[in-house]
């Protein structure tokens, strides 16, 4: 032993200088320095962990989103077609009615145009038989002369002119 | 004064690290000196890391966070438990850094710098850096806190009773009178228990022993490698020999930590409750 001790110069002296050397060591590695890295790192950990998780339900709550969004869409489309199936059904409707209405506004008018013709033609045929008849006497007057003035039987002319 | 001749300086490997002065009879070694630098270099590292830590890792609190993860996965891979881990763990890393630190330091060629002290014939040149681990009283030292504290630390996790029954079995001595009739077998097991338990205190010191030569050795052996390349050839011969003996202490100092995660393991684990358990899984398969 003496000589292992004598050949090593093993010195107790120098050894509680190398364990202060080594306290000093780990007091400043380990509390000083990575033990508050430790830290940090386990709180980055846990944020990032919380991150994942926040993003794993945000990610549910999009794709739940998503859904009622695509069934609230089906529904709507769905309402919308069958109001467009409704108004169109509505319009023909209203469309034939317009028409029926219509046609009977034309017959209608066509009537009374046909009417206000008919009596215009016998206003016309009355006026244009009284015309002839003051045609005829003042012809015949200017014909007949002094002689059948005031002679000319009015009444003779009117009848003639019915019978034509 | 006459000039002292380059023939008259021995340069030479010692076993031992060499007093470069003495502090009211305190010596004060070469190796001590390259500690000391490693604990100044430890503590510029630390304040470095602590003053720039931030949750955006800059490079070395990246360089940092990267060993240190490293560390505590391969110490969860010894220990098997990360509540074991984290209560080793400091000391292992420690001790991990102090021996790199001190293992490189040894590498750098400052070998020039030193003093000269008269010898028997000429004088002795002594160099102010010597790896800190290239002396015995360092890697015994850091061999006594890793053995002595594993044992602590046993105490502190399964009792001082169990710990101390590791060594000296006097529970096996004591099942002779209450086993005897049932299992008179006793009588041959507990006396051969009784000698493991002595056994392991032999290892307990072969520990320190095994720690301690292993790295100074390693350590040593490099420093003396690296010396005779730079005699044979200075210029480019020692360059391969340099980065093995970065490797070497990179890897000598992943051992002894390692070492030490191991021994603190064990320490912590009890026996009986293993042996129980094993008996117990045997019984199982019996059945079965």
């Amino acid at each position: 032993m003496d000589s292992l001790i004598s050949t090593f110069h093993i010195d107790w002296k120098l050894m509680v200088a190398q364990l202060i050397n080594f306290a000093v060591v780990i007091i400043v590695l380990w509390i000083f320095a990575l033990k508050p890295l430790k830290k940090l790192m386990d709180e980055r950990g846990a944020t990032i962990a919380g991150g994942l998780d926040n993003a794993k339900l945000q990610e549910e709550l999009l794709a739940k989103q998503k859904e009622d969004y695509d069934a609230a869409l089906a529904e709507a489309r769905a309402k919308a077609a069958a109001m467009m199936k409704e108004t169109k059904k509505e319009v023909e409707t209203v469309r034939a009615d317009l028409m029926q209405k219509a046609q009977a506004d034309v017959t209608t008018a066509i009537e009374s145009g046909k009417k206000q013709l008919e009596s215009e033609k016998q206003k016309m045929v009355e006026e244009a038989k009284k015309e002839i008849v003051a045609l005829v006497m003042s012809a015949t007057e200017k014909v007949l002369g002094d002689v059948a003035v005031g002679k000319v039987d009015t009444k003779l002319v009117e009848e003639s002119i019915k019978n034509i | 004064m006459n000039p002292i001749a380059p023939a008259q300086i021995n340069h030479e490997s010692t076993l031992y690290a060499e007093p470069v002065a003495y502090v009211h009879g305190f010596p004060i070694t070469n190796a001590l000196i390259t500690s000391w630098v490693a604990v100044i270099v430890i503590i510029a590292l630390s304040v470095g890391l602590r003053a720039t830590m931030k949750k955006v890792p800059g490079k070395l609190q990246h360089l940092f966070e990267v060993i240190l993860e490293g560390g505590l996965n391969l110490a969860d891979q010894v220990t098997g438990s990360r509540k074991v881990t984290q209560k080793v763990f400091p000391i292992a890393i420690s001790i991990f850094f102090f021996v790199l630190i001190n293992n490189w330091l040894g590498i750098l060629p400052f070998g020039a710098f030193g003093v000269l002290q008269p010898a028997a014939e000429g004088y002795n040149f002594i160099p102010f850096l010597r790896s800190g681990t290239a002396d015995i009283n360092s890697t015994l030292a850091l061999a006594i806190v890793s053995v002595i504290g594993s044992n602590i630390f046993g105490v502190l996790v399964i009792g001082v009773w169990k710990t101390f029954n590791k060594y000296v079995n006097l529970k096996a001595l004591a099942g002779i009178v209450k086993k005897v009739r049932k299992d008179p077998s006793v009588l041959l097991v507990a006396p051969v228990m009784f000698f493991v338990g002595v056994l392991e205190l032999v290892g307990e010191l072969a520990k320190v022993a095994s720690l301690s030569f292993r790295l100074f050795g390693n350590v040593f052996a490099g420093e003396v490698l690296l010396a005779s390349m730079t005699v044979l050839l200075a210029y480019g011969l020692p360059i391969p020999f340099l980065f093995l003996e970065i490797m070497v202490g990179l890897i000598q100092a992943l051992i002894f930590s390692m070492l030490t995660l191991v021994y603190f393991t064990i320490a912590s684990q009890d026996h009986d409750e293993h042996e129980e358990g094993s008996h117990g899984h045997a019984a199982v398969e019996t059945h079965a």
